[in-house]
């Protein structure tokens, strides 16, 4: 699925990535693990760039656009479905069957009741669910977040970590609560000092593996 | 569906101007433009700078009006500025920046004539009115942290120069070199009423269709705009304000009498300026001459004002929305780019009044040039701004791309921004509107040049001030709006 | 080298006032194209020099107003004035004289000029045929291009300008106002009748497309009006001089760019007659 064979990537002249050997299959579940800066966000961009047609995206900052509303911001996700005429027309006034489908998915993220309030007015964590709705909605096989529960309660992180995984056959996820990342993927990819220090089946790795890479 | 309140604000004024739009006259009059907008074409693509008489010598006095009118006005508005908070400081700052430049300069025509003193000061006070405004504004802006910190007891004085100037000091700067290139423009169209800038040759090679010398003259202000940061040198500004005086041919010498004259008799209402004494019977028949003037120019005058503002406000951010692309790299190469900026410096550096002037030749004396020609200038201007807004928004790796892009990612975040521009230039376009009226579009300004022709300087104020009136009222409307939508932004642009 | 620099801008201060002290300055109104009007009135200007022996200097101006205001300012003294522009300086300027006119301009002539389209035949009478349609003067303060011209519609058509037609425009000048009519921005126009041959002589006009439909009755027009205090720095007599030399005026070539036959004497009153249409249409108070 994707493959990085001795790939770089810096940033400004800055070397953030060197040297990285990487391939993760269909059907994995992968937390990226590391201090910030570490590289994890460079580095799904680097698997996005691999698979853009079959990955959503859910980007650190969320990159929603504040004033839309949540219906809009959701619908995004499946711009490229529909011609742009359609698409104009949903921005002026949603078609119904659009907002029942989008709905669906606003259903299981709690946020149905702000539906058609703009992003900039709700909470952090009700952005947050927003931009993985957004994901949700473009009904991709693979989903690549970046800390898409890091403004979220521990009660809701599982709750959204489960619809990801239930929603999607790979995912790739950087993240750093130790806990839900052994709970919810099979596979940790530590990343320190621009490369690759750790690669294991969660299940032969504890929460203490993990915060040695939090060291410095 | 609820609309957002920007998006009601925008239909609103929509709506209104698509009811104007009943009333004005927009017909396209020319019958046979071709033949002339062919020469024009040709004159355009065939530049002569041999053929414009004086040319460097009107190149200079363009210069030095700018020159030495930004320096007065920003000597002038920095002043007013510390005073601002001021009971009557700021509408008078309103009231001098609502007549425009070229009211200004047939005013101090008449006491002080041809003489580079009229032009400087036309500059200088409008200018002085707009400085005064945002030099107060980015005063306010300064760190308040870092006044709190101040040792209570700290004289006015004190803080002002230890922490507020210092702070602002870069964006005042930016600022004050920005109004330099708008007076560039300010300068040439002065020569539209006979200051020997180059508005002066334009106008004459214009009449006469000598459209090869109006290429030269466009070339060579295109490339005077373009290439301002290099001739200007900061550090050097007041020494150019010293030799900027050796570029005038004609004498300062003034007559004071014509000045005093002026302003004792001159304007002073006819039936009070005829009577023997001022009794009842010469205040009202003031009273029937001012009733005269306000029902037979200024009341048709501001009807039509409004409906080409309205019509023309709504073009210009309807021209906005297609032009901020052209310059935006969410949108175009380096090379789409590259074009989209030429187009649009070329379309905003070209004085409205110019456009007009062109498009009035090609579709016949209605409203409809002064539109068009209002859109294009506005437009182009916000679009710049707007396009190097966008530029850095937040971008995401999965982001749509063409019109979806436009819709759904990049409209929706500047919309705010734009509107808040757009407001903004309401107060300019009016007073923009009002000059299109010497060329013949029945606005206010078309009252009072023709006021300024009969020489009855006496109705000219009384119209002048009623365009003074306008815009003040056009000034608090836009400033209630923005306040009301929270557009906050206080854009560079004027 | 900044004190060398404000003192070389005083001192050019000093030295523009002084140069300019004596000069003997004067204006016209630009009625046509301003670089011809150039030409003609720097030969002028030279003519003038050689015949009163000062300084002589021809300034350009853009409006009929202008003109009116430099004169009254004493910015000039001497002025080539339209019958209405003439009227109304010397009404501001005390002792201020009409010294001269040409010999056309004790009668001089209005066309009304129509494009094709308009349909409207030449006649002897006012063709009353023209309301309804579009129509433009030349400039507002012009006497052949404006007050003559709306006097002979308020009296026939019974109305102002802007009643009668559909839409009424300001075009400048009589070049423009042919300009303006040949395109069909309008489609009638009212021009000076020594501009319209002018032109035609030149081949500017295309006979094919605008003609002209009528001829007002004859009025004085263009003359030379001289400040009353110009004694006062050339000397006694020299209004005197400056008549002498303007009816002394012979080249053919310089006549020719007025287009005059000869300069007549004038007086104030052969105006009244302009003074009294001004008031009629309100144009003067």
């Amino acid at each position: 699925m994707f493959q990085l064979d001795g790939a770089s990537a810096s940033y400004n002249g800055h070397a953030v990535l060197t040297d990285l050997k990487l391939k993760i299959s269909r059907g994995e579940r992968v937390a990226l693990v590391g201090r910030s800066g570490a590289g994890k966000s460079t580095l799904l961009g680097m698997l996005y760039e691999q698979q853009k047609d079959n990955a959503a995206l859910i980007p650190q900052d969320s990159s929603l656009v504040k004033t839309l509303s949540v219906f809009h911001n959701v619908y995004m996700g499946r711009l490229h479905c529909h011609g742009s005429f359609y698409n104009l027309r949903n921005l002026v006034s949603p078609r119904r069957a659009e907002i029942d489908r989008v709905r669906e998915i606003t259903d299981k993220l709690g946020i149905s009741e702000k539906m058609f309030e703009p992003v900039g007015q709700l909470s952090g964590g009700q952005q947050q669910r927003t931009a993985v709705g957004r994901a949700l909605f473009c009904g991709r096989d693979v989903a690549l977040g970046d800390e898409p529960v890091s403004s979220v309660d521990e009660h809701q992180s599982r709750e959204i970590l489960r619809i990801l995984n239930e929603s999607h056959e790979t995912v790739v996820l950087a993240m750093h609560d130790m806990a839900l990342a052994l709970e919810f993927t099979d596979r940790v990819i530590g990343l320190k000092d621009r490369r690759i220090v750790l690669d294991e089946a969660s299940s032969d790795l504890t929460t203490s593996d993990l915060a040695r890479i939090y060291k410095a | 569906m609820q609309f957002s309140p920007p998006v009601r604000a925008s239909l609103g004024f929509v709506g209104l101007a698509l009811i104007c739009l009943f009333f004005a006259d927009i017909e396209v009059t020319t019958i046979d433009p071709w033949r002339e907008m062919g020469r024009l074409g040709l004159g355009i693509l065939t530049p002569d700078f041999s053929a414009v008489e004086r040319l460097g010598d009107a190149l200079l006095q363009t210069v030095a009006f700018a020159i030495l009118g930004v320096a007065a006005g920003g000597i002038l508005g920095f002043s007013l500025a510390t005073i601002y908070h001021l009971p009557l400081v700021r509408p008078f700052c309103a009231f001098i920046r609502s007549i425009h430049e070229i009211f200004w300069a047939l005013i101090f025509l008449q006491g002080f004539g041809l003489t580079p003193l009229t032009g400087v000061l036309a500059i200088a006070i409008p200018y002085a009115g707009i400085f005064a405004k945002v030099y107060s504004e980015i005063l306010e802006e300064a760190d308040a942290g870092a006044i709190a910190a101040l040792p209570a007891g700290t004289s006015h004085l004190s803080s002002f120069f230890y922490v507020r100037l210092p702070d602002v000091r870069a964006h005042l700067k930016t600022y004050s070199f920005y109004r330099l290139e708008c007076a560039l423009r300010s300068s040439a169209v002065l020569g539209f009423v006979g200051l020997p800038t180059l508005g002066f040759h334009l106008e004459t090679a214009f009449k006469q269709g000598q459209y090869s010398e109006v290429s030269a003259l466009l070339i060579v202000f295109y490339i005077l705009i373009a290439t301002i940061r290099f001739w200007v040198r900061p550090k050097y500004f007041w020494l150019y304000v010293i030799a900027a005086p050796l570029a005038f041919k004609t004498s300062v010498a003034i007559d004071w009498s014509n000045v005093t004259r002026f302003f004792a008799h001159d304007i002073v209402p006819m039936p009070l300026r005829r009577a023997e004494t001022i009794d009842f019977a010469a205040i009202s028949a003031t009273g029937d001459w001012l009733w005269r003037i306000m029902t037979e120019q200024a009341f048709p005058g501001i009807i039509s004002t409004l409906v080409l503002t309205q019509i023309a406000l709504v073009a210009t951010g309807v021209l906005t929305l297609f032009f901020f692309p052209l310059v935006s790299q969410r949108f175009f190469g380096i090379f789409g780019r590259n074009l989209g900026h030429v187009f649009l410096v070329v379309v905003r550096s070209t004085p409205e009044y110019i456009l007009a002037y062109i498009l009035l030749q090609l579709w016949g004396p209605s409203m409809f040039p002064a539109v068009v020609a209002l859109s294009l200038h506005n437009g182009a201007i916000i679009g710049h701004l707007i396009g190097r807004h966008t530029d850095e928004l937040p971008q995401r790796a999965d982001a749509p791309h063409g019109l979806n892009l436009y819709a759904f990612e990049v409209l929706p975040r500047v919309y705010g921004q734009f509107l808040a521009f757009l407001f903004y230039r309401w107060e300019v376009i009016l007073r923009e509107t009002a000059i299109l009226g010497i060329l013949g579009v029945a606005t206010l300004g078309f009252y009072v040049d023709s006021a300024f022709e009969d020489i009855r300087f006496d109705v000219a104020l009384v119209l002048i001030l009623t365009t003074a009136m306008l815009n003040i009222c056009v000034d608090i409307i836009s400033r209630n709006i923005r306040a009301r939508l929270r557009l906050t932004t206080t854009p560079d642009a004027g | 080298m900044l004190r060398k620099l404000i003192f070389t801008t005083a001192m050019c201060f000093v030295s523009l006032s002084l140069a300019h002290a004596e000069t003997f300055v004067f204006t016209a109104i630009p009625d046509e194209d301003a670089s011809r009007l150039r030409e003609r009135f720097d030969k002028v200007a030279v003519y003038l020099s050689k015949q009163l022996a000062v300084d002589v200097r021809y300034v350009p101006v853009k409006s009929y107003s202008a003109a009116v205001s430099a004169f009254r300012n004493n910015q000039v003294q001497l002025a080539w004035f339209g019958g209405l522009s003439g009227v109304r300086a010397r009404s501001l300027v005390e002792g201020s004289q009409a010294i001269a006119q040409g010999w056309e301009d004790q009668s001089f002539v209005t066309y009304f000029i129509a494009h094709v389209s308009a349909g409207v035949k030449a006649s002897k009478s006012f063709p009353k045929s023209i309301a309804g349609k579009t129509f433009t003067f030349g400039s507002k303060g012009s006497t052949s291009g404006r007050l003559m011209p709306e006097f002979y519609i308020r009296e026939n058509l019974k109305a102002a300008p802007n009643k009668v037609f559909s839409r009424v425009g300001f075009s400048g000048d009589h070049s423009r106002t042919i300009a303006l009519v040949q395109s069909g921005a309008y489609q009638i126009g009212a021009v000076n009748f020594s501009v319209w041959d002018n032109e035609m002589k030149a081949g500017h006009i295309d006979k094919a497309k605008v003609s002209i439909i009528w001829k007002t009755p004859t009025y004085p027009d263009y003359q030379w009006t001289i400040r009353g205090d110009v004694a006062k720095k050339w000397g006694a007599g020299f209004t005197g001089k400056v008549t002498k030399a303007l009816l002394g005026m012979k080249d053919p070539d310089l006549l020719a760019s007025f287009p005059r036959k000869s300069f007549i004497p004038a007086s104030n009153s052969d105006y009244d007659p302009i003074r009294r249409t001004g008031l009629a249409i309100g144009i003067l108070d």
